[in-house]
């Protein structure tokens, strides 16, 4: 009987300390990436391109940021605009941390984009936002060494060709290594928790 | 007792049902909306068209005074992730269904847009279907 009475609490507090020890567990869980995450991060090779008034911007400006890059082409009225929009939510929700990123669009339409037409066309979703074009010869290595596809298309649309390109997201880290990609259609919250879990692990290091 | 109740219950789900079905023996149009764009460049527009009749009807067209043309598109994407757009010259509505616009899929895509779209405006739509002839739309510009 008094056996019985004196083993309940150490029951109790074995029970209470299990439950403790298993949430602490599920709480330290590391964090689950929504992006695709390249193991080992691979080196991008630095590249130089124009953005507004000509002016050159090298992705090793960059360094120190975590760049978020993506394709499309401003004739493009339904993706490319998403991916903005998407950029121009991430950025909201990143608040004082957007500026530990760079928000990258890079043209797949050389031949219409001027690099002042990408620029505005970026400038329009937030003034911070980074829109590239340059020569097909300065652009074709670049869409090649990150696998991005780019085609014309003629679709007898009034709006001329159309171009296929690939939609997701790059995300280069502070040291330019290809470190994640972003289907489309990540949400802009998703996109966020990423970035912000990759700001913690660069402010451990 | 309990087999009134349950009577009653059973009542109340068919009228509801009824009431919430799109019987309404229409074509109708429903939560359009168009991105802001400026001057110049291609523009969407985005709906819902719901065939309420029995049968089933085809969009055609679709004009605007705001842009030099107004097409029918679609955004796929492949198993690589590559997105590309098709123009659809004849969209079909099935009988008592619908056909859903959005962002990655189907669009309108406005072609040189004549003036800027901004947020806060309203912009005119006509959509040109096989049996239910010209609809006309409001289509507000709003933020996605």
């Amino acid at each position: 009987m008094n056996k019985k009475i004196s083993f309940t609490p150490l029951i109790m507090a074995t029970a209470v300390l299990g439950i403790a020890l298993a949430a602490s567990f599920i709480f330290r869980r590391p964090h689950t990436f929504h992006g695709a995450v390249i193991d080992p991060p691979l080196p991008v090779t630095d590249f130089t391109l124009q953005t507004a008034n000509d002016v050159s911007f090298r992705l090793s400006d960059a360094k120190g940021k975590i760049v978020l890059l993506f394709f499309g082409y401003t004739s493009c009225p339904d993706v490319c605009p998403v991916t903005l929009a998407t950029f121009k939510q991430v950025h909201e929700r990143l608040g004082e941390d957007a500026q530990k990123i760079a928000f990258v669009m890079i043209t797949a339409d050389p031949d219409r984009d001027t690099p002042d037409k990408v620029a505005e066309y970026t400038a329009r979703f937030n003034p911070e936002f980074i829109g590239l074009s340059g020569s097909l010869t300065d652009l074709e290595p670049i869409w090649k060494e990150l696998g991005v596809f780019v085609e014309k298309q003629d679709t007898g649309s009034a709006a001329g060709y159309l171009v296929s390109h690939t939609a997701s997201v790059y995300v280069i880290d502070q040291d330019g290594n290809l470190l994640m990609t972003f289907p489309y259609g990540t949400s802009a919250t998703d996109m966020a928790d990423d970035l912000i879990q990759l700001l913690k692990q660069s402010n451990k290091k | 007792m309990k087999n009134k109740a349950l009577i009653i219950v059973l009542l109340l789900t068919t009228l509801f049902a009824s009431a919430c079905g799109s019987s309404s023996g229409k074509l109708t149009i429903r939560d359009a909306w168009a991105r802001p764009a400026s001057a110049g460049e291609n523009g969407a527009a985005y709906f819902i068209i719901e065939n309420g009749t029995a049968s089933d009807d085809t969009l055609l067209s679709v004009n605007s005074d705001i842009a030099a043309a107004a097409e029918v598109h679609m955004s796929m994407m492949d198993g690589n992730g590559v997105m590309s757009m098709q123009m659809q010259e004849a969209l079909n509505i099935p009988a008592s269904g619908k056909v859903e616009f959005k962002a990655g899929g189907l669009h309108v895509m406005f072609v040189g847009l004549i003036r800027d779209l901004k947020v806060g405006d309203t912009i005119t739509l006509t959509l040109n279907f096989k049996s239910a002839g010209g609809v006309v739309i409001e289509v507000p510009v709003t933020e996605p």
